[in-house]
């Protein structure tokens, strides 16, 4: 019997799934392999009470689940938690889903405050959301702070191959190894140390290159004044190659979250600027350094101060 | 002398704090050490002490590891209840035969379980105790001590006194180690060196019957007194009246019982200790308790020590306790009830009448007759004081060649002159043998090491009373019980004092037995008990590394000794997070590197050119470094030692020899620009005469940087030309200036700059100065009127005979206080004086032709500079901060580098020689190892975790980290960072840096600091809770 | 809150260590909620770990390091201070209140300084707690 495959999407953008899609033919291979039961993207599957019959909302079992994007309301619990219940080994897929993603950004405000900028402010409406609208959380969270996750696979979308070779190997119960270092791992910039770092910059401004040379040829970013966030951020956009972003030769943006499982991509890159002799003030709206990180309670409302 | 007849074998005379130190020393300086006492066990008077002064460590707590690390070196042999018999032979070659005597145990069979002391019928008084408590015929002198093994008083014991009686030792004994047939041996032993360390008693104040000791109970010594605020003494602390076990009100301590007497006994001196060890004691019982009056009469509180003037001054602001200038001749006793009488006169002159519960008597030092005797065996002379005769310019050396002498012997002193003697005394020594070193000595073989990589940690925790310093407020069961439920933690004990030497054995006993691989010790504080256990564990045959302390004293018992429940909580806390932070511990060995063979001596003073010649003797290059254009430091300025030695002379010949030593190499107008390196391998840079800069490499560091003068600001001195600074009278005194010649009345006035608010300390030699300067000039023209006018006279020592001398010359001291100084004005010709005298009560006015002042010696004014290119601290007063008080008076916290002279502290010629003989011991010590292991607790990095992004290279402030790139197993180019070992000092700021944990300190991982928090906040929090 | 309130301090092993210990030496008495990490330098303290403690539910995370210029390894308690901006600056930004951490310098010889310290610090978080429950009940 092949192997039963579950999908769902919480708080997310569908990027992740079409990264999966990007897998290209290889997909196919996949496909042929297990039995995808559950998939709202691709698949119609009318569950819970989307056809109005009010029936408690059941998620057919499977040996894997995939599950992306963050938990906001509470249908995203629910389904999360049904997810859980009906998957023998569930994935995280996507830094939304593993760090709270690009929605998280919004937990420096209240959910009260957020609901308010979004849907009243400078509008004639009283009503924030209709009632039946699912009860927002206080914040966005990452899948892991409400249900036990077995693999956790960041990246916003994360890398196809990857993504594929973490379901091959789950299905063929092969043992795999996620990347456990840095974006630096697989960047070929020269280093030399700190040091001589420029002051940051702002990320409008262009790195330092010859467009002729390939990028072990550029100085690393970071010692040119650019926040690259590769220091801090969890390696693996790139496969075995030059990082993404490195390879547009931008610096990276810190899209898989905080190489270390608990880091703080914030604290941990003003910490090495200053560290470094760097002024970390001159950088502006430091808050947005966490922002594909701002679940497990990293991004919070600011203190009321009386 | 051949080389060949040298023996490389030395013999110290003495098991004291001074003997200790000098064995210690000579052992590592490559030295067969026999270690002759005569008592059952080593440790001398300091085991019966409670505290010490000025820093109230407790004294079974700094000995301890001293005690432990003789009884295991494997250069010492430990004699006890042996007494040297006589000495023959020379320098070099001596024969000495050494009586042993029975102790009717087999040490190689005892356990020191304790049964036979329990069951033996026979009680007598214990000398341990000062007498105030029994002990049994069959004893151990007392818990700590080394050997650990019981002894059999032969005197005492009702089998010995009478065959066929008693014997219940003998049938209890589980092994079966008494033998009551032991006989006395005699061993006849080759050395090449003695080192005479006898020791003190003190002074029996029961025989003059005026001060009612041996008569009245509620007077005792300041020797039972410290046995009774002991927590290890007959009363666990607690003091009450001896008469009636009634609680204490009102204490009077008697200064100068059995010194500075010459009426009742026959001791002149100054004891040099009793002021400060009676202020100690008054503290003490009043931090017990508060209510408590203590009084102490004294004639001069002789404080003159480094911060004991200080000490002094919050005994008496802080603690309330009073100082009454006035020896009591008597103590009578009031009513019956055992209450005692004093009389004295007030400051004011009026007749007072005391009533206190208790008196103690402050009884001095002496040599004891055997002691004498022992002397007279060998040949060596003795002072009139019945001390051992030594000279300023060599105060370890005894008149006969090759035997040296040190501590109390040598003259009343504390333990830090102590401890200095005994170094100074293993310098002297190994420059003496110095082609004799390492023949006799034995190699320890490598310790075979278990590895427990594959282990599951199984942690054992020994939770330390430390008498009742930690289980007078920490509930030690509790705490023993809670360690058990820790995970991963197999084995808990409790011990009296973990530092003990029987409790090392019974550790390695524990460890074998239970099959530990790593060790918590909840007791004191890692920075002075970490190195013991740390050796206990290399014994027990596991890796030194695997270890942790819980500060359950020092940070808990100590600082919340009124919330016992609290502080047992966080005592739970505290174990729980050295429990956790053991287990993630790994084992570490330290990296071995060679260590350059020579010294840098910085200052060509008498310290620095003592430390140098005695260094280059023992054959070690020296590098000199004088910042002036001659040698010879503030000795320039010196004519005569205390008891009349001349300087000029001494000074001459101490500079031809140094500048004649192949080994030393001088640098005049030399000053250090940079310092890099660390122990054994220092790059100092000097910038010469020429202004040329050059780099040393050394192996030590020792600083003799002196000291400069206080010109003083009062007095008028500048402004009246007939004003002078002592330094400058000696020279006029010494070319009869016409000021001097003509003079007929002279004004000393002492404490110029010294003891005031600005610089609240003793400068030490300027009583003896000015007290030698006014006899010279009284016998010169006995019709001078000469006056010395004093807050305290500080002739310490034997010193004291001059103050009497003076005194009896007519010279007249008349005190004054630092409220009212006297007051000068120029008047005619001369210097119109005026004070207040306290005597006569009323002001004094005296015409002089000369005022002399005794200005203070101040800390140089470089040493700030010195101490912050060698990261050295300096005390409050700008002088260099040595790493101990007590034990360690010339070393620093920073490896490598030692103090001496001046530079520690204002002090008279023969102490800065002393300081500078042990200094270079310390530096021998070092040198003769020929490498040293580093502490392995430096940066790692974990090639798990490192992906070189290069964040951490800048931040190194020893520039030890470089980036490097590697092939992984696909082929593929990555980067990491690389650590230079031997440069990397583990100060972690890589590890704080780093976002990655991907470089880390051992000893002091993230994950283990990562545990440590969460056992401190004991975190039991789920996901939800955290909501 | 029921759970007792304690403050971590990260000690400098060469000064406030040190300090700590003559404190107990001279019976100093200070809040016993204080709770001393040795480490070797203040340089060696990594902001996360302040932020972990403070996650784990520390009231107040204190670092204690040498008077600057006195480091035993040249500028380790500068490097702190430049990270205690980055945690001052971070902490209000991730919902602390910057009162719950703050760096100190003590040298080996201070205790009476260091005992203020502590002192200090929990007169500082006990305003700052009775600050936050009037909030909460209003």
């Amino acid at each position: 019997m092949k192997p039963k495959l579950n999908f769902e999407w919480l708080h997310a953008c569908s990027g992740c799934e079409i990264s999966m899609l990007n897998w290209g033919e290889q997909l196919l291979d996949l496909f042929d392999q297990v039995e995808i039961v559950h998939f709202p993207l691709l698949m119609d599957h009318k569950y819970g009470g989307q056809l109005g019959e009010g029936a408690p909302l059941s998620l057919p079992e499977a040996d894997i689940g995939l599950v992306s994007g963050g938990v906001a309301h509470q249908e995203h619990l629910q389904v999360l938690q049904e997810m859980r219940k009906q998957c023998r080994t569930l994935i995280a897929l996507g830094t939304c889903a593993t760090h709270g993603g690009i929605p998280a950004m919004r937990n420096q405000w209240s959910t009260a405050d957020t609901l308010h900028t979004v849907f009243t402010a400078g509008t004639v409406d009283k009503e924030i959301s209709p009632s039946s609208a699912p009860a927002f959380l206080d914040r966005v969270y990452s899948i892991d702070e409400k249900v036990r996750v077995d693999v956790s696979l960041p990246g916003c979308p994360p890398q196809p191959q990857l993504i594929g070779a973490v379901i091959k190997a789950l299905v063929n119960k092969d043992a795999f190894q996620l990347p456990q270092k840095s974006v630096c791992e697989t960047c070929p910039t020269i280093r030399e140390g700190k040091k001589k770092m420029a002051p940051v910059q702002r990320f409008l401004h262009n790195a330092d290159y010859d467009r002729d040379q390939p990028v072990s040829e550029m100085q690393c970013l970071l010692e040119q004044g650019l926040v690259c966030m590769g220091p801090v951020t969890a390696g693996g956009c790139g496969g075995k190659d030059t990082p993404l972003c490195l390879q547009a030769r931008v610096p990276c943006r810190g899209c898989y979250g905080p190489v270390q499982p608990g880091g703080n991509q914030l604290l941990d890159m003003m910490n090495a600027l200053a560290s470094n002799g760097i002024d970390h003030r001159a950088l502006v709206d430091r808050k947005s350094l966490l922002r594909f990180s701002g679940a497990h309670g990293l991004l919070k409302p600011a203190r009321k101060k009386n | 002398m051949s080389d060949n007849t040298m023996s490389g074998a030395v013999m110290v005379v003495g098991g004291g704090i001074s003997g200790m130190q000098a064995a210690l020393d000579l052992a590592d300086l490559g030295f067969l050490v026999y270690l002759v006492e005569k008592t059952g066990a080593i440790g001398g008077a300091m085991p019966q002490y409670n505290k010490v002064f000025p820093t109230n460590d407790c004294s079974m707590c700094i000995i301890a590891p001293k005690l432990v690390e003789c009884g295991r070196h494997p250069n010492i042999t430990i004699m006890t209840l042996s007494q040297v018999v006589d000495i023959s032979g020379q320098a070099g070659d001596f024969t000495i035969r050494v009586r042993k005597y029975p102790r009717y145990v087999d040490t190689s069979k005892c356990i020191a379980c304790g049964q036979c002391s329990a069951q033996c019928p026979k009680s007598v008084d214990d000398s341990f105790n000062s007498n105030i408590a029994k002990r049994k015929a069959i004893y151990i002198k007392y818990p700590q001590a080394v050997p650990l093994k019981y002894q059999i008083d032969p005197e005492a014991c009702l089998r010995i006194n009478q065959p066929g009686a008693c014997g219940v030792c003998a049938e209890i004994c589980p092994p079966g180690a008494i033998n009551f047939d032991d006989q006395e041996h005699d061993h006849e032993l080759r050395v090449g060196a003695v080192v005479m360390a006898l020791g003190f008693q003190t002074f029996d104040p029961s025989k003059a019957k005026v001060w009612g000791h041996g008569i009245y109970p509620n007077v005792i010594t300041s020797l039972q007194f410290e046995r009774y605020l002991s927590p290890n003494g007959p009363t666990d602390g607690i003091l009450t009246r001896p008469s009636d076990g009634e609680p204490v009100k009102k204490i009077a301590f008697l200064q100068c019982i059995g010194s500075r007497d010459k009426n009742r006994c026959n001791n002149e001196y100054c004891s040099s200790v009793c002021c400060m060890y009676a202020i100690k004691e008054a503290v003490m019982a009043k931090e017990v308790n508060p209510e408590l009056e203590v009084s102490i009469f004294h004639m001069d509180m002789r404080t003159s020590g480094k911060e004991f003037d200080r000490y002094y001054e919050r005994a008496r602001s802080e603690y309330g306790v009073k100082f009454i200038r006035s020896r009591i001749h008597g103590v009578e006793p009031k009513g019956t009830k055992g209450d005692l009488r004093l009389h004295y006169i007030s400051p004011q002159g009026k007749q007072i009448e005391e009533i206190v519960d208790l008196v103690v008597l402050s009884v001095g030092l002496e040599t004891p007759d055997s002691m004498v005797k022992l002397a007279e065996t060998i040949g060596i002379h003795m002072t009139p004081d019945r001390f051992a005769s030594i000279s300023a310019f060599m105060p370890v050396h005894t008149s006969r060649k090759g035997i040296f002498t040190c501590g109390a012997f040598n003259g009343p002193r504390d333990i830090p002159q102590s401890v200095i003697g005994g170094s100074a005394a293993a310098a002297s020594v190994s420059s003496l043998l110095a082609s004799a070193r390492n023949t006799m000595t034995k190699t320890t073989p490598p310790s075979i090491e278990l590895d427990v990589r594959l282990q599951e940690p199984r942690i054992g925790v020994f939770v330390c009373h430390c008498g009742t310093n930690i289980a007078g407020v920490i509930d030690v069961e509790e705490l023993t019980a809670y360690a058990k439920t820790l995970p991963q933690v197999v084995h808990v004990a409790r011990n009296l004092f973990t530092c003990a030497q029987d409790t090392q054995d019974l550790i390695v006993q524990q460890i074998r037995d239970n099959g530990l691989n790593r060790i918590v010790v909840a007791a004191c504080t890692p920075r002075t008990h970490e190195p013991l256990f740390r050796k206990t564990l290399k014994s027990a045959g596991i890796n030194e590394y695997l270890f942790e302390m819980a500060n359950i004293r020092n940070q808990n018992a100590w600082v919340h000794n009124q919330e016992p429940e609290t502080a047992t909580r966080k005592a739970k806390d505290l174990v729980k997070m050295a429990v956790v932070k053991v287990a993630t511990q790994t084992a570490l060995k330290p990296l071995r590197i060679p260590i350059t063979p020579s010294a840098l001596i910085i200052g060509g003073g008498v310290a620095g050119m003592t430390a140098a010649l005695n260094l280059a003797k023992q054959e070690f290059h020296i590098h000199l470094v004088e910042k002036t254009s001659q040698l010879g430091g503030n000795a320039l300025h010196l004519f005569q030692t205390w008891n009349g030695e001349h300087v000029p002379r001494f000074l001459k010949e101490l500079s031809e020899e140094v500048l004649n030593n192949p080994n030393i190499e001088v640098f005049y107008n030399s000053t250090v620009v940079e310092v890099a390196g660390h122990v054994g391998n220092f790059n100092t840079t000097i910038k010469t005469g020429t202004n040329r800069k050059q780099t040393i490499e050394h192996g030590a560091t020792i600083i003799t940087t002196g000291a400069k003068r206080y010109i003083p600001e009062e007095f008028e001195y500048g402004k009246i030309p007939k004003v002078v600074a002592s330094i400058e009278f000696d020279k006029l005194h010494m070319h009869n200036e016409t000021r001097v010649a003509n003079g007929k009345s002279f004004v000393f006035i002492q404490c110029v700059g010294s003891r005031n608010k600005e610089r609240p300390y003793c400068s030490k030699s300027c009583c003896t100065h000015s007290i030698q300067s006014a006899i010279k000039l009284k016998k010169e023209v006995p019709s001078r009127q000469i006056y010395i006018l004093y807050r305290e006279i500080r002739t310490y020592g034997q010193r004291e005979r001059i103050y009497n001398q003076a005194r009896e010359l007519g010279i007249i001291f008349i005190n004054y206080e630092l409220h009212g100084p006297p007051k000068i004005s120029r008047e005619d010709t001369g210097v119109l004086v005026e004070v207040w005298d306290h005597v006569l009560h009323r002001p004094l006015e005296i015409k002089a032709d000369m005022v002399i002042l005794a200005a203070a010696t101040l800390a140089s004014p470089e040493a700030v500079e010195l101490a912050n290119m060698f990261k050295l601290p300096l005390n409050a007063d700008g002088f260099f901060q040595e790493a101990h008080a007590k034990l360690r008076p010339m070393d620093f916290n920073v490896d490598g580098i030692f103090v001496a002279g001046l530079a520690h502290y204002p002090k008279p010629l023969e102490e800065s020689i002393s300081q500078a003989l042990a200094a270079a011991a310390k530096a021998g010590r070092l040198l003769a190892r020929k490498e040293i292991a580093l502490e392995p607790n430096t940066a790692l990095v974990d090639p798990e975790r490192c992906d070189g992004c290069g964040l951490c290279i800048d931040v190194c402030p020893y520039l030890t980290i470089h980036l490097v790139t590697y092939q992984d197993d696909d082929g593929s180019v990555k980067k990491s960072v690389t650590i230079n070992q031997a440069l990397c000092k583990g100060c972690g700021i890589c590890q704080g840096t780093c976002p990655k944990r991907g470089i880390t300190i051992s000893g002091f991982t993230y994950n283990q600091i990562e545990a440590q928090i969460d056992a401190a906040l004991c975190t039991e929090l789920t996901p939800e809770a955290s909501l | 809150m029921n759970r007792e309130q304690k403050i971590i301090a990260f000690c400098c092993n060469w000064c406030s260590y040190a300090a700590a210990d003559l404190a107990g030496i001279s019976r100093l008495q200070y809040p016993a909620s204080i709770r001393i990490i040795r480490v070797m330098c203040s340089g060696m303290v990594h902001p996360e770990m302040v932020m972990h403690a403070l996650a784990q539910g520390a009231a107040g995370v204190m670092i204690i390091g040498c008077h600057l210029g006195e480091c035993h390894y040249i500028k380790g308690n500068e490097m702190a201070l430049a990270r205690a901006e980055v945690i001052t600056d971070t902490l209000e930004d991730l919902g602390y209140a910057s009162e719950q951490f703050q760096l100190t310098w003590v040298s080996s010889a201070e205790p009476e300084r260091l005992v203020e310290a502590f002192r200090n610090m929990c007169g500082r978080l006990a305003v700052l707690q009775s600050e936050q429950s009037a909030d909460h009940i209003m």
